[in-house]
């Protein structure tokens, strides 16, 4: 038998397409397990906690904590979603409700050429183009509402959370709506066709059975673009204004776990300043696995319960 | 439930219609407000972008210092080709064994492999650079062009999984079961039936993959760098597209380095748009040849 496929060439190649799986998975572990090892003195140094949470970042004085950057990660993931989840919804409802299909696939296309644009190109433009023309609006915000509430406060010196925050809405877009459209694709005709049968309005469709019914495929669309969010890196570099305190507004400028390391690393010549930066990465690293995990696990469920028919 | 919609049998009133319409006009609204920024960021590369190209800036290098003018992106467009190709290269052969094994392996072990590969495919790409650096660059000692493709060839490498299953997955039965009454063994099937039949498919994925690849500047600052020169050597630091807009647009105050980030800019999503269209365009000319009727 065994010698029979091996003449068959069915052995050879189960084998072969055995170990190129294997040798792929066991080289993304080296390279996960050897992140790890690099940053290890620091996880020694401050503690696993304590470097997550310590306040400071002065390579100069070797001191290393992540919490400024982690807090502007989360901070500008926040105001991204925030912005581009509504956005996507309705984008996700114009394409599968409203729009006839000879108009609805070129609309998506376009959407989707979002996507396409490199994240460098969008932080070329944030920089020349989004920030002279967005910082007025921030500064009437700041002193208008801004002497309300301290979280939208002044000053405002343009480069900020809220600008990284915008820019990274706009990159995030075309992914929630994609996941979202093929959510709302996947309403059951019948539910749909019974509300219509009922005299229901287009609206009552959207209301009673697509978003309902959706509400899942949603949680797990917003997962996967917060997943994207986190990781983004040049675009916010370069528009985030790169200041490794928490900033109390949205209006501050900040830093976040990607763009501190992609800022700070080829000059970082301080003791265990390349390792505390490669510690980020690890931070970042299990974030992006925790919230895409849950993204992906929240997919699976929507896709098991659309497939049974609901 | 039953009572639920016997609320709906009432005749269409008018504020039901009205909010009916003010959906159609919100969504509308939201997708052109989607649409803004990217005519914004297209107009404003091309109108920036197009003043420069000229083909001495296409075939020169650029001087050493960004604040000189003169010279152009070379090297920058050679790295990106070259990296992206032996990217390529590493990622499509392993790309299409791992979507075969991921087919054919049911089980735990299967499921373990997709999971993998899902979870390669929500890493953010700074941290795959981390990955290379410390694996690659470490125990090198220097940054260099190998380097940058190995983290291109990992982000590539999930795209290009998930669409080759998903072409296999397509495949209508008869075909597999027609290559068994003839008595092909599984790998015959793969190597003559399968892989060309969903070769448009396969390289529809490999095409968005470089298109995304081409694009990453995060990875590449921890593993090819760039430099000032030309080079082909994939021993040594690379330059690229993207890690030039970037280092040129940060000293965009001096007039020379914004205008070779704003041409650079312009030839990046050129060839970006042409790989992703090129792509798009193969999809649907196969969606015509399934459905032969439309």
């Amino acid at each position: 038998m065994v010698r029979r496929r091996l003449r068959d060439g069915d052995l050879p190649f189960r084998v072969l397409a055995l170990v190129v799986t294997a040798a792929t998975l066991a080289v993304i572990s080296l390279m996960m397990f050897d992140s790890v090892q690099t940053a290890w003195p620091i996880f020694q140094q401050f503690g696993i906690i304590g470097f997550v949470t310590g306040q400071e970042w002065s390579p100069a004085f070797t001191v290393y904590g992540a919490w400024p950057f982690l807090y502007g990660t989360l901070v500008t993931s926040a105001i991204a979603l925030a912005i581009a989840v509504p956005i996507s919804i309705l984008i996700a409802l114009l394409v599968t409700e409203i729009l006839p299909p000879r108009l609805s696939q070129p609309v998506a296309i376009v959407v989707d050429l979002l996507a396409a644009v490199p994240s460098v190109v969008w932080g070329l433009w944030g920089l020349l183009v989004l920030l002279p023309i967005i910082r007025p609006f921030e500064h009437d915000v700041a002193s208008g509402l801004g002497r309300v509430i301290p979280f939208l406060g002044g000053p405002t010196p343009g480069p900020s959370y809220f600008a990284a925050g915008l820019i990274v809405a706009m990159m995030i877009i075309p992914i929630v709506a994609a996941v979202t459209r093929e959510v709302f694709a996947a309403t059951p005709r019948l539910q749909r066709e019974a509300v219509q049968a009922l005299g229901g309005t287009r609206w009552d469709v959207v209301q009673r059975v697509v978003l309902p019914l959706g509400r899942t495929g949603i949680v797990a669309a917003v997962l996967l673009g917060l997943g994207r969010a986190i990781g983004e890196t040049i675009a916010v570099t370069m528009v985030v204004g790169n200041n490794p305190l928490v900033g109390g507004s949205i209006f501050s400028p900040g830093y976040t776990l990607a763009s501190v390391i992609a800022n700070e690393f080829n000059e970082a010549t301080e003791t265990l300043h390349p390792e505390a930066l490669i510690a980020l990465g690890v931070v970042l690293l299990a974030l992006a696995i925790a919230v895409n995990g849950a993204g992906l696990m929240v997919r699976r469920r929507f896709e098991r319960s659309a497939g049974r028919g609901r | 439930m039953v009572a639920e919609y016997q609320t709906l049998l009432k005749p269409t009133s008018r504020s039901r219609r009205l909010q009916a319409n003010l959906v159609v006009i919100l969504a509308t609204v939201a997708t052109l407000i989607a649409l803004v920024p990217l005519v914004a960021v297209a107009s404003y590369v091309i109108s920036q972008g197009a003043g420069v190209i000229n083909l001495d800036f296409l075939t020169q290098d650029p001087p050493g210092d960004l604040s000189a003018t003169g010279g152009g992106i070379r090297n920058a467009i050679t790295g990106t080709l070259e990296m992206a190709g032996v990217a390529t290269l590493i990622a499509a052969p392993i790309g299409i064994l791992v979507a075969i094994f991921n087919t054919e392996v049911g089980g735990r072990i299967g499921a373990a492999s997709r999971f993998i590969i899902d979870v390669l495919a929500a890493l953010p790409s700074i941290v795959v650079g981390i990955f290379v650096y410390a694996l690659v660059v470490v125990a090198q000692g220097h940054f260099s062009g190998f380097a940058g493709s190995l983290a291109l060839a990992i982000i590539m490498l999930p795209v290009i999984v998930v669409s080759t299953e998903e072409m296999f997955r397509l495949l209508p039965r008869p075909i597999s079961e027609g290559a068994r009454a003839l008595g092909f063994t599984r790998w015959r099937t793969y190597l003559s039936v399968f892989i060309p039949t969903a070769l448009s498919g396969i390289f529809t994925g490999l095409l968005l993959a470089v298109s995304r690849a081409v694009g990453e500047t995060a990875p590449l600052i921890f593993t090819s760098l760039g430099n000032n020169f030309f080079s082909t050597d994939m021993n040594e630091p690379m330059q690229a597209l993207p890690l030039l807009i970037y280092r040129n647009a940060l000293n965009s105050a001096f007039p020379a380095a914004r205008d070779r980030a704003m041409g650079a800019a312009l030839t990046l999503v050129a060839i970006v748009l042409a790989f992703n269209l090129l792509g798009r365009w193969l999809v649907s000319r196969r969606r015509l040849a399934r459905n032969p009727g439309r």
